[in-house]
Order: C-alpha cells, then sequence, then structure tokens
C-alpha cells in the first residue's frame, strides 16, 4: 500500500509539472523556478522528516514551528546582543531546541501526558520565549552565519543540499538501522512491541528529541537565509508538515510512511503553492485550497485504513 | 588503486567548493551607479503587470485602502494589477511568494514594508533590474528604489500636540503600540518630544499591546486600576484605539480619559463620534499605492528623463522618498469620513 | 415464555462453535450452561442476543419461530442479559444506568425525581441496599457495580434473563443477594439461564443443568438429582487422540520459580525441567496468563524469586526476559502478537531490533530458513501478516521467538482459533523443541491439549497454584475439579 502511495505521489507530481510546463512554458519548467521552489520546501522538508519519524510512531508534535523561531531567535539574541561567536550562537539554539524536544517526550511519556496536549501547549510557551528574544525582529547577523544558509552550491542555495542529505540519510536510516525499524513496529501494535522486547517509551522520547534537533536545524537555516531572526517564522508550519507527511504515505494510526514520502508530500505542496503563485490565485483561495488538500489526504487515508 | 581514488576524491571537493558561490556581503554602498539597469519598455501593454507584495491579504484595512486604491489605478492607466501573499501576518511566506515572481520580471513590485527581514529579497528583485517600491514603512537595508509612506515621527507629535491642549498642559499620559518596530518607536518619539516641553505633563510609560485589541483593553484597564487619575492615552497601532476605548467605556471614565490615536477606520470614527476617542491621525494609505504604482509606471516607461540613458547612467527617475503626511480627524469633522 | 432452540449449528471459518444443538427452557426455571472453554457457551449467548445469526436451526418462543435480528429485537421481545464486562458509565449515576433512556419532561429536559424514584423502587424490589439512585458509578466496587448491572438488565423488564458468570467477582455477600434477585425472579416467571462453572453455585441456585462440549449439547440433568461428578463428566469425556507422546524431559532445572506474587497470582511456586512441557491448566481468570507475563517481565511482580539455571533473574521488561532467555507468545495473537500491516519478515525479526548488525539481507534469510522449517506457507516471506491464516500467522510468531534463541518458551494458549491441521503441525514442533532441549510453559484450556502434550500439569484457580499433576496417572477430572473447587 505504501509503496502505492510513493508511485502514485510521484506520478502525480509529475503530472502537474508537465500540465504546468504546458500553461506556463516560459515561467515555470526553468532551472530558476525549480530551485526557487526548492529552495523553499527545504525548510519544510527538514522538519517533514521527523514529522514522519513521529507519524511512524502513531503520534505527532505541533509544537515544531514554535521550535523553529526558537532556534533562529535565540541563535539572533545572542549574537546580536551578546556578540557571541555564531558557532557558539548555533550549537546553543540547537542545544536549546533539543531540549524542548526532550521535554516534550519526557512529559509525554513518563508522565503521561496526551502528545497532542503536551505539544499543543508548548508551541505556545516556546512561540513566546522565541518572540521574547527576537521581539519585534532581529537583523544584521554576522556574515559567517548568513553564509551557512546562503552560499550556494552548484547554483542551489544550501538549504536545499542539507534537504536533500537530511531525507537520504534519514532514508538509509530507516531502512537499515534496527534503532529506526522499531519505530514501525511501535505504530504498528504498540502493546505486541512492547511484548517483542521494545523500550516504546525510550523510544518515543528519543523521537521527540530528534525532531527538536531537526527544527532547530531547520530554524537556523531558515533564519540564516533570511538574514533575520523573525517573530512570524515557522507560522503555521506544523499543520503543513502534517498535511505534507499524510500525502507522503503515512496514516495517522501509525506504522505505516516512508521517510522519501514526506519530501514527495513537501514537494506536492511547494508546487501547489507555486502554481497558486504563478496562476495569480489570490489568498483568499489559498487558505481554502490548503484545506481541501488536508482534507484529501486525511480522507484517501481514511478510505484505505477501512479497505483494510 | 588506493592513491587515484584518493585523488579522484579531493578532485571531486575541489570542484565543488569552487562551485560554491558565497552570498554577497551586505553594507555595501547604497549607490546605484553601479547597479543592474532597469528594465525599461517604451510602449504601454494592457499585459504589463504591477505586483503588489503583502502579508495579511485580507485586513480589511490593506484592502479597504491600499488595495482598492492599487486596483483603480491600474484600471484608469489600462495595466495590471496582482495582489499576492499570505493570508496570515507571514513573513517568511511573504518573501517566499516575492521570491517566486521575481523570475517572471512584472513590470513593477510595489512591496509592503513589512518587516525589515524582507530586505534581502527586495535587493534580489532590485539586481534583477525590476522597478522596486517599498511602502508604508521603509526598510533601512533594502536598496529600493523609492520609499513611499507616513512620517510616523510627526504622527507622534501631531498626537502629543493635541494631547497636550486638551489636556490643557497637565496630566498623566501614556503610549501603546508595537514595541520594537521602527516606525512606532519613531512615533513614540515625536510624542513624548513634545510632552517634554510641559512640565506639568507626567509621561508614565510605553506599552505594548502587540497590535492586539484585547491586550490593548486589558493593559488600559490595568492602567486606569494603577493610576486613577490617567488623564490621557496615545495608541499608534490600527487595534491601540478599539482596545483603549473598550476599557476606558467599561470604567465609566469617558471623557476623563483623553484618547488620540491612529487610524481612521469605520471603528475609530464611530468612537470619535460616540466621544470615546478625541483625536484620530490617519494615513493617506490610498496614495501609498496609487502614487507609488504610479512612480513604478514612471520607471518602466521613462517619463521624464535625466540623461540621454538613465537606466545605463545609473540615473533612478522617481523620488528617493515620499512622504504622504497626515489626516487629522476630531469630532467636528468625522462625518465627513463616516461613509 | 418458553424459550427452545432446535438444530442450531453455527461456524467461524472452519471452526464448528455449535452443531446441531437444541435446548428448551421452562417458563420460570433457572437453567444452568456447562461447559468448557470453547464449548460453544459464548457463542449460543451470542446467538440469543441478536449479536450474531446462526447458520442452521430455529429459536422458538412460546413456539414461535422468531429471528433475532440485533441487540435491540432481542430487548424488545423479552431477552436480556447481564456480561462478565462492564456496560457501565463511570461519570453517570446508578440510576442514570440502569435507565439509559429516562422519564423526561417537556423539551427533552430528563425528569431526574421520577428517574431517582422508579430506580429506587427496583432496587428496593431486589432488596439492594447497598447504594443508592444517586450514587456515582465511579465509587462502586467491582462486586457492586455487577449488581448494577443486574438492576439495568432486569429494568428492561426481561421475560428470558442470560446471566454470563455473574458470580466472577461477588463476595458471598453479594452472592447471596444475587441468589435471592433470581429466585424472586423466578417467582415472577422470568426464566434465567445461568452460565457457570461453579458446580456448587449450580447445585444451589439451578433447577437443571444443560452440557456443551466442543460445541455439541451432550446432556440435561436435574440439579436436585444429579452428583458434580456426573456434570463434570459430561464436560470433559472424551477420547484421547494418539500422538507421539515421549517425553524428553531431563532432571535439569531451568526455572525455579518460589513464591511468587503480583496482581492476580499468589504464592506461586514450581520448577521447570529442561525439555520438559509444563502445562498450566485453569479455567479462564485462573491467573495463569498474568503469572506468565510476569514471570517474562512485561508486568511487574510483588514478591517471591525466579532463579534461571540457579541464578536470581529480575525481568523488569520484556526486553531483560527476552535476554534471560525466556519468550512469551501471547493468547490474544491479533492484538499482542502480530503486527498485521507488516512483512512476515519484519514480524520474525521484531524481538531481535536489539542487537548487532541489523541487516535486511540477513533477515529475508532468517526469514526464509524458518518459513521452510516450520511450513509457514505464504507466496514470499515480503507477505503482509494480515493475508496469512490463522495457523500460518501462529507459525510467524513462533518462528519469531524461536529467533531470539530462548531457553524457555512459555506459550499462551497457542493454538486458539486454529484449524486442527495446524493445530498438529504446531504439537509437533512444540515436541521437536523439547527434544532440541527447550522448556516449554504451555497455558491450555483445552484439556485434550494439555493432557496431550505436557509432562506434569499444574492446576490454577482464582490465582493459587492448586496442585501438579503428573500425565501418567492423572485424568480430565481430577484437573477439572482443581480448577473448579
Amino acid at each position: 500500500m505504501i509503496k502505492d502511495r510513493i508511485v502514485t505521489l510521484s506520478a502525480t507530481i509529475l503530472l502537474l509539472c508537465i500540465v504546468m510546463s504546458f500553461l506556463f512554458p516560459s515561467q515555470f519548467p526553468t532551472v530558476e523556478n525549480f530551485s526557487q521552489i526548492m529552495l523553499n520546501l527545504s525548510i519544510d522538508t527538514i522538519v517533514a522528516v521527523g514529522m514522519m519519524l513521529l507519524l511512524i510512531s502513531g503520534v505527532f508534535d505541533l509544537s515544531v514551528g514554535s521550535i523553529v523561531a526558537f532556534s533562529g531567535g535565540l541563535a539572533g539574541y545572542l549574537m546580536y546582543y551578546h556578540d557571541v561567536n555564531f558557532l557558539v550562537a548555533i550549537a546553543a539554539a540547537l542545544s536549546g531546541s533539543l531540549l524542548i524536544g526532550f521535554i516534550n517526550g519526557f512529559l509525554i511519556t513518563k508522565i503521561g501526558i496526551n502528545p497532542m496536549i503536551q505539544t499543543l501547549a508548548m508551541m505556545g510557551v516556546v512561540r513566546g520565549v522565541a518572540l521574547m528574544l527576537s521581539g519585534a525582529g532581529i537583523q544584521n547577523f554576522p556574515y559567517e552565519y548568513n553564509y551557512i544558509g546562503q552560499v550556494k552550491i552548484l547554483g542551489l542555495q544550501s538549504p536545499v543540499w542539507y534537504m536533500f542529505a537530511i531525507v537520504l540519510i534519514f532514508s538509509y536510516l530507516f531502512k537499515n538501522i534496527a534503532f529506526f525499524r522499531r519505530y514501525y513496529f511501535i505504530g504498528s501494535n504498540e502493546k505486541a512491541a512492547h511484548l517483542s522486547g521494545i523500550e516504546v517509551e525510550k523510544m518515543k522520547l528519543w523521537g521527540f528529541v530528534i525532531v527538536g534537533l531537526l527544527a532547530g536545524i531547520a530554524g537556523i537555516l531558515l533564519s540564516s537565509r533570511l538574514g533575520a531572526a523573525l517573530s512570524s517564522s515557522g507560522k503555521g508550519l506544523e499543520l503543513r508538515v502534517i498535511t505534507a507527511v499524510i500525502l507522503g504515505g503515512a496514516s495517522l494510526s501509525g506504522g505505516q510512511g516512508k521517510i522519501v514520502g514526506a519530501f514527495l508530500g513537501a514537494a506536492f505542496m511547494g508546487i501547489v503553492g507555486n502554481i497558486l503563485i504563478l496562476t495569480r490565485v489570490s489568498g483568499y483561495w489559498q487558505e481554502i485550497i490548503l484545506g481541501v488538500i488536508l482534507i484529501l489526504a486525511v480522507g484517501i487515508d481514511q478510505l484505505i485504513q477501512k479497505k483494510k | 588503486m588506493n592513491s587515484i581514488k584518493s585523488l579522484l576524491f579531493n578532485l571531486f571537493f575541489i570542484v565543488l567548493l569552487s562551485a560554491c558561490e558565497a552570498p554577497p556581503r551586505t553594507g555595501g554602498s547604497d549607490s546605484n551607479l553601479h547597479s543592474t539597469a532597469i528594465i525599461t519598455a517604451d510602449t504601454v501593454s494592457a499585459n504589463e503587470e504591477y505586483v503588489m507584495i503583502t502579508t495579511a491579504i485580507n485586513m480589511p484595512m490593506y484592502v479597504n485602502h491600499d488595495q482598492a486604491a492599487f486596483k483603480k489605478w491600474a484600471k484608469k492607466m489600462g495595466v495590471k494589477a496582482s495582489i499576492l501573499g499570505p493570508s496570515e501576518w507571514d513573513i517568511p511566506a511573504q518573501i517566499a511568494t516575492f521570491e517566486q515572481v521575481i523570475p517572471q520580471k512584472p513590470a513593477g513590485f510595489l512591496v509592503n514594508g513589512t518587516d525589515p527581514g524582507i530586505a534581502q529579497v527586495i535587493n534580489k528583485a532590485v539586481d534583477a533590474g525590476i522597478p522596486t517600491v517599498v511602502y508604508d514603512s521603509d526598510i533601512p537595508g533594502g536598496r529600493q528604489h523609492s520609499f513611499i509612506g507616513s512620517d510616523w515621527y510627526e504622527m507622534g507629535r501631531l498626537q502629543g500636540e493635541r494631547m497636550v491642549k486638551i489636556l490643557k498642559g497637565k496630566g498623566k499620559v501614556v503610549v501603546m503600540g508595537i514595541l520594537g518596530m521602527t516606525n512606532m518607536e519613531a512615533g513614540f518619539q515625536g510624542f513624548l518630544d513634545v510632552i517634554k516641553k510641559y512640565p506639568a505633563m507626567e509621561f508614565i510609560g510605553k506599552y505594548d499591546d502587540k497590535a492586539n485589541v484585547e491586550l490593548a483593553a486589558k493593559i488600559t484597564a490595568d492602567l486606569i486600576v494603577a493610576h486613577p487619575d490617567l488623564a490621557g492615552v496615545a495608541g499608534f497601532d490600527g487595534n491601540s484605539g478599539p482596545g483603549i476605548a473598550l476599557s476606558v467605556k467599561e470604567a465609566n471614565k469617558i471623557g476623563k480619559i483623553k484618547i488620540t490615536t491612529v487610524d481612521a477606520e469605520p471603528e475609530h470614527l464611530q468612537l470619535v463620534k460616540e466621544g470615546v476617542i478625541d483625536y484620530l491621525v490617519g494615513q493617506k494609505r490610498e496614495l501609498f499605492t496609487q502614487m507609488g504604482a504610479q512612480m513604478l509606471f514612471d520607471m518602466r516607461h521613462k517619463t521624464i528623463s535625466f540623461s540621454k540613458n538613465d537606466a545605463k547612467a545609473g540615473v533612478v527617475p522617481i523620488p528617493k522618498k515620499l512622504v504622504t503626511g497626515s489626516i487629522e480627524i476630531d469630532k467636528s469633522n468625522v462625518d465627513l469620513f463616516i461613509k | 415464555m418458553k424459550l427452545g432452540l432446535k438444530n442450531i449449528s453455527k461456524s467461524f471459518e472452519v471452526v464448528k462453535a455449535l452443531q446441531d444443538v437444541s435446548l428448551e427452557f421452562q417458563e420460570g426455571e433457572v437453567h444452568a450452561i456447562c461447559g468448557e472453554n470453547g464449548a460453544g457457551k459464548s457463542t449460543l449467548m451470542n446467538i440469543l442476543t441478536g449479536n450474531i445469526q446462526p447458520d442452521a436451526g430455529e429459536i422458538l418462543l412460546d413456539n414461535q419461530t422468531v429471528i433475532i435480528q440485533n441487540n435491540q429485537h432481542a430487548r424488545s421481545l423479552g431477552i436480556n442479559i447481564v456480561y462478565q464486562e462492564r456496560s457501565l458509565t463511570d461519570g453517570l449515576s446508578v440510576a442514570e444506568n440502569i435507565f439509559p433512556l429516562p422519564p423526561t419532561k417537556s423539551f427533552g429536559r430528563i425528569n431526574f425525581g421520577q428517574l431517582n424514584q422508579q430506580t429506587k423502587a427496583l432496587l428496593q424490589q431486589l432488596e439492594i441496599k447497598e447504594f443508592s439512585p444517586a450514587t456515582m458509578v465511579s465509587t462502586l466496587s467491582p462486586a457492586q457495580k455487577t449488581l448494577v448491572e443486574i438492576a439495568k438488565a432486569l429494568a428492561t423488564n426481561p421475560a428470558i434473563l442470560l446471566l454470563d458468570e455473574p458470580t466472577a467477582s461477588l463476595t458471598d455477600k453479594e452472592t447471596n443477594i444475587l441468589f435471592s434477585v433470581i429466585r424472586t425472579l423466578k417467582q415472577r416467571g422470568v426464566t434465567v439461564l445461568y452460565i457457570s462453572h461453579r458446580m456448587a453455585e449450580i447445585k444451589l441456585i439451578a433447577d437443571r443443568v444443560s452440557v456443551l462440549k466442543d460445541g455439541k449439547y451432550q446432556d440435561t440433568l436435574s440439579t436436585s438429582d444429579c452428583k458434580t461428578e456426573d456434570i463434570i463428566r459430561l464436560m470433559v469425556g472424551r477420547d484421547l487422540q494418539q500422538v507421539d507422546v515421549a517425553t524428553h524431559t531431563i532432571e535439569e532445572v531451568v526455572l525455579s520459580v518460589k513464591n511468587l506474587t503480583g496482581r492476580g497470582f499468589k504464592d506461586i511456586s514450581f520448577d521447570l525441567k529442561k525439555g520438559e512441557i509444563f502445562g498450566l491448566g485453569g479455567l479462564v481468570g485462573a491467573g495463569r496468563t498474568e503469572l506468565a507475563m510476569a514471570i517474562f517481565g512485561a508486568t511487574t511482580i510483588d514478591s517471591g524469586t525466579i532463579l534461571k539455571n540457579g541464578k536470581r533473574i529480575i525481568n523488569k521488561h520484556p526486553k531483560q526476559g527476552i535476554a534471560n532467555g525466556i519468550a512469551y507468545l501471547p493468547e490474544e495473537r491479533k492484538t499482542l502478537g502480530v503486527f498485521l500491516q507488516m512483512s512476515i519478515v519484519d514480524n520474525i525479526i521484531s524481538a531481535q531490533l536489539y542487537g548487532k548488525g541489523y541487516s535486511v539481507k540477513t533477515n529475508n534469510q532468517k526469514a526464509g530458513d524458518y518459513s521452510k522449517k516450520l511450513n509457514i506457507r505464504s507466496a514470499s516471506v515480503q507477505q503482509l501478516m494480515s493475508k496469512l491464516s490463522g495457523g500460518n500467522q501462529q507459525k510467524v510468531v513462533l518462528a519469531k521467538w524461536l529467533n531470539t534463541q530462548p531457553d524457555v518458551l512459555i506459550v499462551d494458549e497457542p493454538t486458539h482459533g486454529i484449524d486442527i491441521g495446524a493445530k498438529r503441525e504446531i504439537y509437533k514442533i512444540l515436541k521437536q523443541l523439547t527434544a532440541d532441549g527447550k522448556s516449554i510453559l504451555l497455558i491450555s484450556s483445552e484439556m485434550e491439549e494439555l493432557l496431550l502434550l505436557s509432562d506434569r500439569i499444574a492446576v490454577m484457580r482464582e490465582g493459587k497454584l492448586k496442585g501438579i499433576l503428573n500425565k501418567r496417572n492423572t485424568s480430565e477430572n481430577e484437573i477439572i475439579k482443581l480448577a473448579t473447587q
């Protein structure tokens, strides 16, 4: 079934590209346009990889958008107000993001707070901290920091390369490393996983830590790319990413999904976003269309579940 | 064999590194002399497209003033106007939208100066040779061809003068708005500089309402409790006014606490009519986009020339900065504004 | 109202749950229904309450044929049941639970006054004084909750009331209340079908008792005229199948359990020898699964010790159990044993995800080997578990646990819901394992299976170990006796 989704999604993306190339021959199928699309979806994809991990194990995290803002905000705050070296600032931001992931995981697994409620609450708390750090926005980062997200290699800006690296690495890990394979079992049947000797709670905690780290990395890349830590960074990210991951083959009940599906789902949404801009569809429609896509994604997921 | 492998490996990295294209260093000169030539055209075409890039695209104030005027202008000139941007206040999305339209090289960009963070992408547009005008708030790090907007220091000063007048030079006052935003801080300063001249006026502080009505109301309510003799509140973002008015009403202090604020939307006008708000400083938002778009047009069609080839000579044939001035509204003229 | 069942048959895939069963219940009698697990009692109940339809046969109410379409229909016909599982809502009061469709005033507002009145009257009638209509169900003990369930069933004024193991969580005091309620009902002409294992109670409260065995009707006895042994004989007497009964037990003790106490079991002690199949018999609820899970490490132990090969082991998590050479095949295969969405390969390696070198290639190879060894029938080892039959799924589960190289295998109802052919194969596999030096703790409610495979049989009842019998000199009767008294 999952294989089907990768195939059908890829086919859909290909179809969209072909149609768009016919309709906008001078604007859509250009290197510039595609590299722009990739650049814009790179941040989402990096977080989506983490979200796919979580959904495979049967949970999700609503606080990722806030962590993205926090990460860039903390780094910016340290560099701008305290003249901290950019490498130290990055280390601090990533550590902070890891910590947030750990807190999420701890409260969910050891204390037993419902994941949705916990991460929803954390979403607010972390966004608040991010706002305190970045205030109305921090600019004028050191050149070295900006370099990380703005350097172009072979014509593609670095976040795109980071995205590819993370997708490839995690794809490999999920296929060949026992630690990551365990998430499939936990998502498929948590009780059976426990009885099979899998330390379910520990694994789930790690899951949230990994997502925190990935969101932290995404936050650094975003603020580096923009050259600014903005208070609205990462807004709405969680829902976009969950949509992308479900489009990519994950199921809300867990046990399914491939890492490459996260990339494909995000790519699909990125291309749809690009289409909306090229066709000058007004802002009013954007919300509606993205909402419809989510409903379709979840609806089709449900139908497939029922068939089983 | 191994040495060949490592040689290839090293070659690979060298190629990779040389394929690295470092980003431009900021802080370069503002000079237009060696910047990319602006793309011009000799004839006006119905297909030439002027694109407005904003955020919170559905916000009533933006829709009713900025966007309405822009569309009207485009119709009059027989050209295309497109309005793009996210429906939420989402700067990264605004930037992403902007970036994706640049390759299409529209006739010009009208950019809502929402956040200093958009400086980078503005420069990208300018470097692509596309006429770019920023409106509403200036973006200091950007190399836009022009900025058109209100003078916030002036807006603050006007509020200050009026507040002193109605309070007869005596009383406790506060300001409210989004702390940290350049234009609002300028507004606060304008207000403060007036207040400072009157020793009987007591300035209590700056308060952050984060452009949120409920928060503005809550802060006002708290202030009234903390300072029973509070005499005046000056608001600096669109949502300050209604929020402050709400709490003043609920505390039965209409008339006892004077309110001045910015913007002249229906809700503000109504409150002036009711006598709750004493003075409004409105922006001539329609001018932002109407004149801003006109400047884009003029750049493209070389309406006025300063040399044999301005584009090549590095001359920007439009004003660098346009201040649109303010609209003053109080009970005496409010009816003329209510539709 | 007279109730009759004529030639009722029902099968679930290969399992024949009921075969040509005919029963007759008189109006106003208390009629007990007895049988081992799997005898067909639950299927019978489900048919009477409209949950399932019989494949063949008729149901007669007052000599009229009826087709009971669903629960609601059954209730409207006057048939109601009190299940073993709770159907109460903790957050509501006793009265609201007893009358889920309460009397209302205008605009649909609940008439609490009348509701409580009704409930009070009912409770009085049943002489239940332990709680009042307004009491929150969440505050009641399990025993009290059972009483509420009974009152709830009675509130619908049934003509036929089915009670499924009603005294399972009742103390003597409450059991007496229950019995007086039943007697009251008798007087009112209500027919009570009483499903139970407890011989003593059956003799006390029932007029007649009917026995089912392996889905077939055996006989009906009058309780005043018969002895407990007679009933037991009808329940279990059968021919033993001849299969390899050789034993591979060596006198070396592999697992020693001493005074083990935990939730559901108390003071359990026994030794498991190398190459032995140690059977664990008893009725449902005796505490065997709880004991097994505790030994494995899936649940906690309050006190007592476990020695493996002479060394004390403490399993706080299945991971430790596995590391200590213990494997556990759960009773509920679908919910606890398999990963339906995943492939055969993944299921086989699922208990070995902690260790060095996970390799897709090695896994596929291993799966192929086990597939051949255990004769798992499937198109390929990549196939999804959900596509396999019950028997083949169980073999995959066996492969999974064999993959952990255990010394002790605890198998809990290993042939539950599996056809006769696959059953034989699994028996053979288990016996072969003991020949290879492994020890097996076999939990089974199927008497035949227990006697066939086990070298020794321990019987548990209500959490305690009642006795350890040697296969050679024991009988089904002795086992049932220990299990029920």
